[in-house]
């Protein structure tokens, strides 16, 4: 699964305090590619696969606002 | 609009980004929010429900969301216009907080002038006090 970040509207810092919080529900990495960060995410944990994506990109939109 | 999805574009001329990213706040709650830039000045908003919406539940969602949207763009402009007054405002405030009287006495005190008798030497002042005593 991969979901790319505009590096205009969504701060590094965001993104990375963000897979710190959902380590434990699958695993990340992150590569910048032009405009965009990218971040991939496998070995999702079966209960959250149909939601992770959703409530990660919240939650990423959530702690760019707080930072 | 596919998938318990509806997409919109926003001009950045018509809404400043603070305020795009106060309403999108806001609505963390309600919904799945993802924010994407289609050109410099324009921002694609998805905005995807958490429950299984109905197209015009999704065309409501989005009416609520450019509502926020404006609530929060009012916010940013009054900010913006009515900054210089605020500082005024609390300037004014900590300055009369002050004591008037206060001011005016420290400012005719010149540095030599002691009135707390704080320069008097400890011998000075308490052999006075002693001599006294006895």
């Amino acid at each position: 699964m991969l979901i790319s970040f505009n590096k205009k509207l969504y701060k590094i810092k965001a993104i990375k305090l963000a897979i710190k919080e959902y380590q434990n529900l699958a695993n990340f990495s992150l590569k910048q590619k032009g405009n965009y960060i990218q971040v991939e995410l496998k070995n999702i944990d079966k209960d959250v696969k149909k939601i992770i994506k959703d409530e990660f990109c919240n939650y990423v939109l959530f702690k760019s606002k707080e930072n | 609009m596919d998938k318990n999805e509806i997409k919109f574009i926003l001009d950045l001329k018509d809404y400043p980004l603070e305020a795009i990213y106060g309403a999108a706040y806001v609505f963390i709650n309600k919904a799945y929010l993802f924010l994407d830039n289609k050109s410099s000045k324009k921002i694609e908003i998805s905005l995807k429900g958490k429950n299984k919406l109905t197209k015009k539940q999704l065309e409501n969602l989005k009416g609520e969301f450019l509502n926020e949207l404006l609530n929060y763009t009012l916010r940013v402009n009054l900010n913006k216009h009515n900054k210089k007054i605020r500082e005024y405002i609390v300037n004014q405030a900590l300055f009369s907080a002050f004591n008037e009287e206060e001011i005016t006495q420290e400012d005719k005190l010149g540095y030599e002038d002691d009135p707390l008798g704080i320069a008097v030497p400890w011998e000075e002042k308490y052999k006075k006090e002693i001599k006294k005593t006895k």
